[in-house]
């Protein structure tokens, strides 16, 4: 029962720290590798006009939460040029606009964003649905042209998805007398256009999204422009060209109905190019950027909202259940006989700073000469509180002795002996000195190696750079390492030492 | 290879560390009742009042002021044994054989002034061999006398008997002998030899040393087995009684034979080690096990030896 009881828990903690660090993983694109790169667009609109020697007003019509992108960044080029940023408002699109006061000759204004193409599926939000559109007053033959081309797809097509797919490839390619006319009425800017009146002839609620397809770098490109319907659940796109339903992949919606995203005064000549191109980003910082753009919940978790400094005690701290991990399965599991229960970590702490080498040969510099001295204290017979303050006096002497000595030589690590935590030194000493006269030298020389090797073992569990940075990045983890603990907490089987000790009993 | 004595360990029902721990003594030992046996002072005045016999106690030193004091409450006794109250494994007891002169004599012939015994006690009372270093009382008692059947396989010191009480029932035995090594300690880390006993007969079997089984004597030679121990059925009885001493299920009890007072309960012990299992060269699970099978268990200690005896007999 005590047994259901544990692992139930166990997996109840595991679950919940997986569970976040997955959410983190797949909605906020935390990267579980810190050096992965993400693809971001770099995507520029180079606004060129002639002012005409007077006041001038330029508006741009802004991308606004595009579906399936997270935008990073967006800065403006302005020079001279006063900039305000209108959000959008009764259906007027969120716009950028320019404004000065004598604008003369070629002028050109940037405006210049970042996007993360997000792995899951565009989520766009479905927003109001579209009431039906009125059937508009066609005029003849246009209108009879158009109900028959309307009702020949009406009957080969199931859904408004083929209805529509079969008719907007139908009015591209067929030689049919009506579908020559409808052609006919279109403009050469307007196909997608008339493509929306003849779809309003079957009430179809339908309207032209203009973007940009990234798939490779593009230079002075102008808005494609594509089909939308609505199915009376959520907007469906159309190449207006053949028909064929979906988007270009990556297709970064620009605006929504209007082909003309600026709307300027004193000028002449107006002209949008836009340019983009792919460059590589650390994943890390998109996601940092998609962080602050969004507002989840999880992201309480993150240790960015830390000042730096606790940030940095935190990054040390997150690594020490690990060590303290290492301990419970080489005590528990393997059997490895160590000073105290949590010396090693303290000391695999302190190696840390030093290096694994320096601290090595420091730690046992100052463990041995602690321990000559200890035996030589105990001939004095001083009682043990007195006795342990004077081997740790005699510990940090011996600390700043080293430190001394190396700053004169030049080694830089022995000055990093400071870190060393001098209690747990002089308590090392001391439990080693008693261990040595009760149980011999040969019980003290391997219980110290045994801390030592745990130790070491536990320095390079806490400075795996992999390992910290999953630990600082994703700190639910704990609960993982929390629900490890508790399963070793309930693990009855034998010690690997154990097996050695009891050898004998097993031949019989 | 190694998983494979893993599994024979399994099978033969050997106790590991962590089953014992998690199994045994965390469902059997309420932590409240530690005190009990980890202080020796109120494990024998408990005993003293349930009628067990226990060493004999001299005078107990619990400041150092006492000390003072050490020579003249000393003085009725030439033979004596110094412990800490809260020591273990053996560390801090001091024994003393006789006098000489002014000085007091250890078993191995060495002579210590008053000086030095009281520098000793003064230790104990600082705390330095109790667990986690408090401040700790010293006791002096009754220096117990070998039973001469131990004679032959001893090395100086006293040889003690270890029972595994288990919820009253005693469950496996093993006599702890003295050796040069272990400086006349009967304490296995030391070096001692510990030699297992049948339970149904006081027969001795054979012995572990070091952790590996020997059949006889390291320092003199003579085999280990078919020792009797003497009045065996009465230290059963002694054994299984301090269950209700303590309260604790999963016990050691530890016993040393006198020349002429017969079993004396030296001390108990709340996390019995698992070397016995090695002595009686057989898993303690079984036991334990057939022990839980039980509808029910005896309310006399008696019944509970005569239990045991049934249970454990090894043909």
């Amino acid at each position: 029962m005590r047994f259901s009881a544990v692992f139930i828990l166990a997996t109840l903690c595991a679950v919940l720290g997986l569970s976040v660090a997955y959410l983190k993983v797949s909605r906020l694109s935390v990267p579980l590798d810190p050096t992965a790169e993400a693809t971001v667009w770099d995507v520029e609109a180079r606004i060129a006009f002639e002012g005409r020697g007077q006041p001038a007003k330029v508006a741009l019509t802004l991308p606004d939460t595009p579906p399936g992108f997270a935008l990073l960044d967006e800065d403006f080029v302005s020079r001279s040029y006063g900039l305000a940023i209108r959000g959008s408002e009764n259906g007027i699109p969120r716009q950028a606009v320019w404004t000065v006061r004598r604008a003369a000759g070629a002028q050109a204004l940037y405006y210049h964003i970042k996007v993360y193409p997000k792995r899951e599926e565009a989520t766009q939000d479905p927003g109001p649905a579209p009431t039906f559109p009125e059937v508009p007053e066609y005029a003849e033959p246009l209108r009879s042209a158009i109900e028959a081309v309307l009702k020949k797809a009406r009957e080969e097509s199931a859904d408004i998805v083929t209805f529509t797919s079969l008719l907007v490839a139908n009015i591209n390619e067929s030689d049919d007398e009506n579908v020559k006319l409808i052609r006919k009425s279109a403009t050469e800017d307007g196909w997608a256009r008339m493509l929306t009146e003849v779809l309003a002839g079957a009430r179809i609620p339908s309207r032209i999204v203009y973007g940009l397809p990234l798939e490779q770098d593009f230079v002075d490109t102008p808005l494609t422009a594509w089909l939308e319907v609505h199915d009376g659940e959520r907007w469906h796109g159309f190449n207006p060209q053949t028909g064929q339903d979906g988007y270009p992949t990556n297709f970064l919606i620009w605006s929504y109905d209007d082909p003309k995203i600026t709307v300027t005064k004193g000028v002449r000549n107006i002209e949008v190019g836009f340019s983009g191109n792919k460059t590589p980003m650390p994943q890390l910082s998109v996601a940092k950027r998609v962080e602050s753009k969004l507002d989840t919940g999880l992201l309480a978790l993150s240790l960015n909202d830390l000042p730096v400094r606790t940030q940095n005690v935190y990054r040390v701290l997150l690594m020490v259940p690990l060590g303290a991990f290492v301990i419970v399965l080489m005590r528990g599991v393997v059997g490895v006989p160590t000073f105290g229960t949590f010396m090693p970590v303290l000391v695999a702490l302190a190696f840390r700073e030093t290096k694994l080498a320096a601290g090595i040969a420091l730690f046992l510099i100052v463990v041995s000469a602690g321990l000559a001295i200890r035996v030589a204290l105990t001939r004095l017979r001083l009682l043990l509180m007195p006795r342990l303050a004077s081997v740790l006096v005699i510990v940090i002497g011996l600390m700043l002795g080293v430190s001394l000595l190396s700053a004169k030589l030049g080694i830089e690590q022995g000055l990093s002996i400071a870190l060393f935590p001098m209690v747990i030194l002089t308590m090392t000493i001391e439990r080693m000195s008693i261990v040595w006269e009760e149980r011999g030298p040969g019980t003290a020389i391997k219980e110290f190696a045994g801390s030592l090797f745990v130790a070491i073992c536990g320095y390079y569990a806490m400075t795996e750079p992999h390992l910290v940075y999953l630990m600082s990045t994703f700190p639910e983890l704990l609960l993982v390492v929390l629900s490890l603990c508790l399963c070793f907490g309930a693990y009855t089987g034998y010690r690997l030492s154990e097996i050695l000790r009891f050898r004998d009993l097993a031949k019989r | 290879m190694f998983f494979d004595t893993w599994l024979k360990l399994r099978n033969a029902g050997i106790l590991g560390l962590n089953a014992r721990n998690r199994e045994y003594i965390m469902r059997h030992n309420p932590r409240r009742r530690y005190p009990l046996v980890d202080d020796k002072l109120t494990t024998k005045r408990l005993a003293i009042e349930a009628g067990i016999a226990v060493p004999q106690l001299y005078a107990v030193f619990q400041t150092e002021h006492d000390l003072t004091k050490l020579a003249e409450r000393l003085a009725p006794y030439s033979e004596f044994v110094i412990k800490p109250a809260h020591g273990s494994g053996g560390s801090g007891v001091l024994v003393i054989d006789g006098r000489r002169k002014d000085l007091v004599v250890k078993p191995d012939g060495r002579g210590l002034t008053l000086d030095e015994v009281e520098f000793h006690v003064s230790n104990i009372l600082s705390g330095i061999y109790s667990l986690g270093g408090v401040p700790d009382d010293a006791m002096v008692e009754y220096r117990v006398r070998v039973d001469p059947i131990f004679d032959p396989v001893s090395y100086q010191g006293v040889p003690d008997i270890r029972l595994l009480v288990y919820r009253g029932v005693p469950t496996m035995a093993m006599v702890r002998l003295p050796t040069r090594q272990s400086d006349g300690k009967a304490n296995l880390h030391q070096g001692a030899v510990g030699v297992g006993i049948e339970i149904a007969t006081g027969r001795t079997t054979h012995g572990v040393w070091q952790n590996r089984s020997v059949a006889d004597h390291p320092d003199f030679g003579v085999s280990l087995s078919n020792l009797e121990i003497p009045n065996w059925p009465r230290l059963l009885e002694l054994g299984a009684r301090c269950y209700e001493l303590t309260g604790l299920g999963y016990l050691g009890v530890d016993i040393v034979i006198d020349r002429t007072h017969g079993p004396l309960l030296l001390e108990l012990n709340a996390r019995p080690g698992l070397a016995i299992q090695i002595a009686n060269g057989r898993g303690l699970r079984g036991r334990l096990e057939a022990i839980d099978r039980l509808d029910a268990i005896p309310d006399t200690p008696l019944e509970r030896v005569q239990l045991a005896c049934e249970l454990f007999r090894v043909h």
